[in-house]
C-alpha cells in the first residue's frame, strides 16, 4: 500500500506537478511563509506563558509546566534568545 | 444529629476529612473515624500527605513512604513522601526529554530549570494534591480518610485550581489557535494533515488532573469536611472564619467535632484553682459554640488522660466519638 501511494505521488510529479509546484511557488509560497511564521511566533508566546520564569517571569503551576518541558526543548535556545533580543515584547507576541 | 447518624443518612459520602488548626486532634479523629468503620466491615484508607505527618506515631508503626499499610483487617493507613515523588517526577521528565531526542545528557539550561522547579512555591502543594487525586482514583476503598495539612495549604490549594484552571483555558485556546496555523500550513503546501499535538493532550490531561483534585475537596455527594475545634474563645472564631473561607470555595462543611472537653462533673470534687478556673473557661467556650454552631455540632469528646496511642485508645476514643461499643 505505502509503495504505491509513494508512486502515485512521483507520477504527479509529472507536467501537471511541475504546474501545481509552479503555482504553489507564485500564489501560495508567501501566504505559507507568512503562516509559519505567524505559528512560530504563537509557539514562542506559548512557551512563554508556560515556561516564563526561565527568564524569571514566574508565571504558574511549575508541577504541571515540567509535563510540557519536553515538548519544547528543541525550541527553548531560539525563544530564549528572541525574546531577549527583541527591544518591545509586546512586539513579539502579534 | 450524632456522628454516628452521620454516616447512616449519608452513605454515599466516602471521602472524609478533618480540618482545623494544628494539634486540635485532626489525626486522632482521622483514625478513630477509620478504627470505627473499619469495624463495621467497611474497607478504609486513612492518608496524609504531611512531612511531619502523625499516622505513623498514631498507629505506633513506621508507615512514611510505605504505600498502602495493613493496621488491622480493614483499615489500611498510608503516608505520602512527597519530596521523594517531586524528586521521582523530576526524573521522569528527565527520562523523558533523554528518549524523546535521544540525547546522552539534558542541556544545562533544561537541568537548571528542573532542578529549580523544586524549589518554587506551589510545587509541594501541586504535588501532594495530584497524590492525592492518584490514590483516591483508583477506587480500591469504601472509605477515603484524607488527615489533611492545615488548613492553609488546603485553602492555598483551593484558590490556585481555580486560577489555574482560567490559565489553562487561555493556553488551550491558543494552543488550539495554533493547531489551526498547522492545518493552513499543511493545505497551503499540500501535505499530510498534521500529526496529534501532544502538548494539547498533555494540556487535557493537566486540565483533568487539577479539575479532579479540586473536585475530591469539593463534591457535594461524596465528600463531608468536618472540622476539630476545643472550647477556647480563640479556636471558635478562628474556626467560624475558616468554615466562612472553605464555603466560598464550596467545600462542602458537614459538621463540628469538639474536642478535649474537661469533665465537668470534677467540679463537685475538691479540686485545685487551676482545673476549677479551665472548666469554667471551657462552660463559657461550649455555650459560644452552641451559640455559633448549633446543631451542626455532632459529637464532643472528653480530654483523654493518656495520650491517644496505639490501637486500644483509639478504639476507646471510637467508642465515645460513636456513642456505641466496638467489640
Amino acid at each position: 500500500m505505502e509503495e504505491k501511494k509513494e508512486k502515485k505521488k512521483k507520477k504527479l510529479r509529472g507536467p501537471l506537478g511541475f504546474i501545481r509546484d509552479f503555482t504553489y511557488g507564485m500564489a501560495t509560497h508567501g501566504m505559507a511563509r507568512h503562516a509559519l511564521k505567524q505559528r512560530s511566533s504563537m509557539e514562542h508566546l506559548f512557551i512563554l506563558i508556560t515556561m516564563g520564569d526561565m527568564l524569571g517571569i514566574p508565571i504558574l503551576p511549575p508541577y504541571y509546566s515540567l509535563r510540557l518541558l519536553p515538548h519544547v526543548v528543541p525550541q527553548i535556545t531560539t525563544w530564549k534568545r528572541r525574546m531577549l533580543r527583541e527591544k518591545d515584547l509586546m512586539d513579539s507576541m502579534y | 444529629m450524632a456522628l454516628v447518624d452521620f454516616f447512616q443518612q449519608y452513605p454515599h459520602r466516602r471521602y472524609l476529612m478533618y480540618g482545623g488548626k494544628g494539634g486540635l486532634g485532626k489525626t486522632t479523629f482521622s483514625a478513630a473515624t477509620a478504627y470505627y468503620l473499619a469495624k463495621k466491615g467497611k474497607k478504609v484508607l486513612v492518608f496524609s500527605v504531611d512531612p511531619q505527618a502523625s499516622l505513623s506515631d498514631i498507629f505506633e508503626r513506621d508507615i512514611f513512604g510505605k504505600g498502602n499499610v495493613e493496621i488491622m483487617e480493614n483499615l489500611f493507613a498510608c503516608e505520602v513522601d512527597a519530596d521523594t515523588r517531586i524528586q521521582a517526577y523530576q526524573e521522569e521528565i528527565r527520562q523523558k526529554i533523554i528518549s524523546m531526542y535521544g540525547m546522552k545528557k539534558i542541556p544545562e539550561e533544561i537541568e537548571d530549570y528542573i532542578r529549580a522547579s523544586s524549589a518554587e512555591p506551589a510545587m509541594e502543594e501541586s504535588a501532594i494534591f495530584d497524590a492525592v487525586v492518584d490514590i483516591v482514583v483508583k477506587g480500591d476503598f469504601d472509605y477515603y480518610i484524607y488527615d489533611l495539612v492545615p488548613l492553609g495549604h488546603a485553602l492555598y490549594y483551593l484558590s490556585m485550581a481555580s486560577i489555574y484552571d482560567a490559565w489553562l483555558e487561555k493556553i488551550t485556546a491558543l494552543r488550539e489557535q495554533m493547531k489551526e496555523y498547522d492545518k493552513a500550513i499543511a493545505t497551503m503546501k499540500r501535505e499530510e494533515d498534521t500529526e496529534q499535538d501532544e502538548v494539547y493532550n498533555e494540556l487535557m490531561y493537566i486540565k483533568e488532573r487539577i479539575g479532579n483534585s479540586s473536585k475530591i475537596m469539593t463534591d457535594t455527594e461524596k465528600t463531608a469536611f468536618f472540622f476539630v475545634l476545643t472550647p477556647e474563645e480563640m479556636t471558635i472564631v478562628d474556626t467560624e472564619k475558616a468554615a466562612q473561607l472553605f464555603a466560598r470555595y464550596k467545600v462542602p462543611l458537614s459538621g463540628y467535632i469538639v474536642n478535649r472537653v474537661i469533665n465537668r462533673e470534677l467540679l463537685k470534687d475538691n479540686i485545685p484553682t487551676y482545673l476549677k478556673n479551665r472548666i469554667e473557661m471551657q462552660v463559657g467556650a461550649l455555650e459560644m459554640i452552641d451559640k455559633t454552631f448549633g446543631s451542626s455540632v455532632l459529637s464532643a469528646v472528653p480530654e483523654f488522660d493518656s495520650e491517644i496511642k496505639g490501637l486500644d485508645v483509639i478504639r476507646d476514643l471510637a467508642e465515645v466519638m460513636f456513642e456505641e461499643k466496638l467489640s
